[in-house]
């Protein structure tokens, strides 16, 4: 229930301190769990990614995770130093859902803070929780080494309740990955993100 | 997405209560213990008000909506009455977040017992942690949403047990009046705690 009362709780902190204050809130305690995850070291991204598909990686803490193996990121010289990967679900569905049947209604709360959001900080969410994870997978990836390499992760597009999509233009320049690739994956995954060394030099478009 | 079995609603993904957790715990930093303790009771008791009110003709009847699910009182818990007015409730509804909390994140911060001794300090009740402080304050609201032959419902705690078997029962002061109004022996609230998490009274006032 304590999900259902969360929505309560961000109604309420929204009058008491904004949609703006709400996020603040969020973007904390995203990095106060990253943090109190810890650090993780793979040798490299094969052990990574066979990691993230038995559950064992900080990530996994979201729920099911898809390394999309065909979709590599490379470097200057060719060298993968990153990949795509994906979730099915939404981590917040079940809870819409639960708010629905047992409240009656969806929250508005998710509407109001999604839109301070996407307009003060990234045009990608969808409600509360994006705010959150957006945060805590940033802050998590420079806690993980894939073969002594701390990384980055930019999320890259997402999947709302009611099938509306928003894809980050600007995070898809970094990785040289076009829009059709992604738009494609949303029909499957309702969140999608690059994981990749900090620092690499990527290829230009 | 998951049946709904017996009108009960679908899952929540553990993430989303461990973010709250962490959320609380954000908040308790700022407020402190009795600013925390305010805040667990007013959310419990928003999130009972947001709920739609209920009437039932007989006692059977609400038990009957109780047991399949269809009473807010049951929405977030699989409760089972084992006399008339005693209810128990078989698995606490935030052992998945709290499983996933130790096994992700470490141990659970303190401040959630901290305020669970202040919340029973003030309210009398059998909190183990900060989670039966919305849980308990949500029974209390929603019963009194509840009209059962035109008299409203009074809800009593008996006793909790935490995932871990720690467990913290009514005073000897008021316990013999709840057993009476329960319908069960001191043995038998000893065979109920031990396995389940819960044991609490209905009565109609």
């Amino acid at each position: 229930m304590l999900d259902v009362a969360l929505v309560s709780l961000i109604e309420d902190l929204i009058d008491k301190a904004g949609a703006d204050g709400v996020i603040e809130f969020w973007q904390r305690v995203g990095e106060n769990l990253a943090n109190r995850i810890g650090k993780e070291a793979y040798m490299g991204w094969t052990s990574f990614n066979v990691a993230v598909r038995e559950g064992r990686t900080a990530y996994s803490i979201e729920g099911d995770v898809t390394p999309l193996t065909d979709m590599a990121i490379a470097d200057v010289d060719g060298d993968v130093v990153g990949y795509i990967y994906a979730m099915k679900q939404c981590c917040y569905f079940p809870t819409a859902m639960r708010v629905r049947y047992t409240v009656g209604r969806l929250s508005g709360a998710d509407l109001a803070v999604a839109r301070e959001y996407n307009e003060n900080f990234h045009n990608i969410a969808w409600c509360n929780f994006c705010v959150f994870h957006e945060r805590f997978r940033e802050e998590v990836a420079k806690n993980i080494a894939v073969a002594g390499n701390p990384l980055e992760c930019l999320l890259l597009a997402t999947r709302g309740f009611d099938g509306e999509t928003r894809i980050s233009s600007k995070n898809l320049a970094k990785i040289n990955i076009n829009h059709e690739h992604v738009r494609a994956l949303l029909r499957n995954y309702e969140c999608v993100y690059a994981l990749l060394m900090r620092g690499a030099r990527l290829k230009e478009e | 997405m998951d049946s709904m079995e017996h009108g009960r609603v679908i899952d929540s993904n553990p993430f989303v209560d461990i973010a709250t957790h962490l959320f609380l715990e954000d908040l308790a930093s700022k407020v402190g213990v009795a600013g925390l303790n305010n805040y667990l009771i007013s959310l419990a008791n928003n999130l009972a008000g947001s709920m739609p009110e209920e009437e039932y003709e007989t006692w059977d009847e609400f038990l009957d909506a109780l047991k399949n699910g269809h009473s807010i009182l049951s929405s977030f818990e699989d409760v089972h009455a084992v006399t008339k007015h005693c209810v128990v409730t078989r698995r606490s509804p935030f052992e998945r977040g709290w499983r996933e909390y130790a096994k992700r994140v470490g141990a659970f911060s303190k401040v959630h017992r901290e305020v669970a001794e202040y919340y029973n300090a003030k309210a009398k009740s059998t909190a183990v942690n900060s989670l039966h402080i919305i849980l308990h304050t949500f029974r209390s609201a929603a019963s009194k949403r509840i009209q059962v032959g035109g008299k409203p419902l009074r809800y009593e705690q008996i006793g909790t047990v935490w995932v871990d078997g720690e467990r913290n029962v009514v005073g000897d002061d008021r316990l013999p009046g709840m057993m009476k109004r329960a319908g069960i022996s001191k043995t038998r609230l000893g065979m109920l705690l031990r396995n389940n998490a819960d044991v609490w009274v209905l009565t109609a006032e």
